[in-house]
């Protein structure tokens, strides 16, 4: 850890300031024209805040940090100078940042609409096949003669993309939502299971000898000693699973929503609105960061028992 | 208070074709409240009379009794302590004696069981730990927190598998003299089967020496130990009594050996 603040943090501040200057005293190329940079100037603000509490507040890590933010603002410099100002692509195909996140300030409220849409959905298929799959596994874990069957089964099936049950959910279930219920379960249940087999399989063998000498039941036996020792194995499935499920219904609202963030993007890809296409995926990866660093929290805390 | 028998006993493992006996007809009675100690070489099938007697696996032939009913399957009367692997990684040292007590004792009421969890932590020193991990534990305080759980238990035997098999040797003394003391400190002792391949380990724990020699495992001979308790390390080590029964120890451990190790010299002489 180092606690000495590296040199290289005053390019940060420099590289926002430069990109602030060239917003506001280089007039915008043609087809930029951008009605309110406040956003803009937002986000540039948020940043330098959010450095400078890095630096002198949070105090962790401080050389990864600044060479996170030296990455982050040197591209959204470039961006603003090649394709803001210069033009390098044809605006209408890829607009500089000012026009991208000024998006935000008119579309906010049908986006905040469609992440929640695609969150509830999302969090549906997954927290059923969180559970599904977690207590199938662990039985079948422990029944060597179920185990037989199913790990086959179960390692053929999970290669196969989940967006190719899409046409068949769609004609088979009543509504866009159920069918993308249905898609994230299974995208989400194989992986989570064939974690939790491997997951069961892996624990060491002594362990389970000790517990038997507890003459505990079998059900004690599943819940108080497969389920944590198999959870390592059991996150690793959650987190292929969770990354499926984003694919999934980012595909599956591409492909057949009314709403929703995927259908933001493709919808507005269609109008050729591609400064909209580009605050979509932004607007995806801030959610994906989230999502992931609530499931590391939750890792961390069912598995502080592992090498503290 | 009880006793453990042995009847007859052969384990063969493998396939046919390959069979390994790991153990050819062994007898073995042990008395209530006496500390016998299983000595011999890796392999000898040691820890395979542990895995019995524990009911974690069912002999080929024979059959293991305590207090003459026959053993089946693992149940809470018996106490087993391993080398490294009796605690559960995912419990505290606090949540691992608790869990024992609960599914050992009957006991239900939630502060009951932390008591008592609590006052086993603080026999064996470690009230301080209570919330740790064991994976953030010494090796020596692992065993520690496997013993009091053993003790929570209060099983009608204690099985001991090497219990200090991977501690240095500081450690060792230490638990030696703790497992002693909380061994014969109470009214009634209890009948205590343990494995060791250390001859001074067992000469000082034990009532009598079961020795093992390997392939068939097989007890060759069983050594009464008359030293009076309470012993003490100390003058213990001292007597003639005890290097006498050493030696013999030794000699039985190794006759087999010797062979070898003479010829060991032979060339090392040749090479010189």
């Amino acid at each position: 850890m180092t606690k000495e603040i590296p040199r290289i943090a005053i390019l940060v501040y420099i590289l926002l300031a430069a990109t602030l200057v060239l917003d506001v005293l280089i007039p915008a190329g043609p087809k930029q024209a951008v009605h309110d940079t406040s956003i803009f100037f937002g986000v540039l603000l948020l940043l330098a805040i959010l450095f400078t509490a890095e630096l002198f507040v949070h105090r962790k890590n401080v050389r990864a940090t600044t060479d996170l933010f030296l990455v982050i603002v040197t591209i959204l410099f470039f961006w603003e100078l090649l394709f803001g100002k210069m033009s390098l692509i044809d605006p209408l195909l890829f607009p500089g940042p000012a026009r991208v996140f000024a998006v935000f300030g008119t579309d906010w409220p049908l986006m905040l609409y469609g992440m929640m849409g695609s969150l509830g959905i999302m969090a549906t298929g997954y927290f059923l096949a969180l559970t599904a799959a977690i207590s199938l596994g662990l039985y079948i874990g422990w029944r060597r003669r179920l185990y037989d069957v199913a790990y086959p089964i179960a390692k053929a099936v999970s290669p196969i993309p989940p967006t190719v049950y899409l046409p068949y959910a769609i004609v088979l279930l009543p509504s866009f939502a159920t069918a993308s219920v249905f898609l994230i379960f299974i995208g989400s249940f194989w992986p989570i299971l064939v974690g939790t087999i491997y997951g069961v399989f892996s624990v060491d063998h002594r362990i389970i000898n000790s517990a038997r000498t507890l003459g505990l039941s079998d059900a004690q036996m599943i819940r108080r000693i497969l389920l944590p020792g198999a959870m390592p194995s059991i996150f690793s499935g959650a987190m292929i699973a969770l990354i499926m499920s984003f694919i999934s219904i980012t595909v599956a609202e591409m492909i057949a929503a009314t709403s929703g963030l995927g259908w933001y993007i493709e919808y507005n890809h269609q109008f050729a609105n591609y400064d909209k296409v580009i605050a979509g995926m932004i607007l995806i990866s801030l959610v994906v960061i989230a999502v992931m660093y609530i499931f590391d929290q939750v890792q961390k805390h069912y598995l502080r028992w592992q090498n503290v | 208070m009880a006793t453990i028998e042995l009847r007859n006993i052969s384990m063969l493992y493998g396939a046919n074709g390959t069979q390994h006996t790991a153990l050819d007809n062994v007898n073995l009675k042990i008395r209530e409240g006496e500390f016998l100690s299983l000595i011999g070489p890796s392999g000898c099938g040691k820890s395979t009379i542990i895995d019995l007697v524990s009911g974690l696996r069912v002999p080929t032939k024979g059959s293991v009794l305590i207090d003459d009913e026959p053993v089946s399957k693992p149940g809470p009367d018996r106490g087993t302590v391993f080398q490294d692997y009796s605690l559960f990684p995912w419990m505290t040292s606090f949540e691992n004696i608790c869990f024992a007590i609960e599914h050992t004792q009957g006991v239900h009421s939630r502060s009951a069981v932390e008591n008592q969890a609590r006052k086993y932590l603080e026999i064996v020193g470690l009230a301080k730990s209570g919330d740790s991990y064991p994976n953030t534990l010494s090796g020596g305080m692992r065993q520690r927190i496997s013993i009091a759980r053993m003790f929570s238990m209060n099983p009608k035997v204690f099985l001991m598998d090497e219990p200090f098999g991977a501690l240095d040797s500081l450690n060792r003394i230490y638990m030696q003299d703790l497992l002693l003391h909380l061994w014969s400190e109470r009214d009634e002792h209890k009948t205590v089967l343990f494995v060791t391949h250390d001859v001074d380990e067992a000469l000082l724990l034990s009532d009598r020496i079961a020795v093992m020699s390997p392939s068939p495992g097989v007890i060759k001979e069983v050594i009464d130990v008359p030293f009076p308790r309470p012993r003490c390390r100390k003058s213990l080590g001292a007597t003639a009594e005890y290097l006498s029964l050493k030696s013999h120890l030794l000699s039985v451990l190794y006759c087999e050996m010797m062979g070898e190790l003479a010829k060991q010299e032979q060339n090392f002489r040749g090479l010189a």
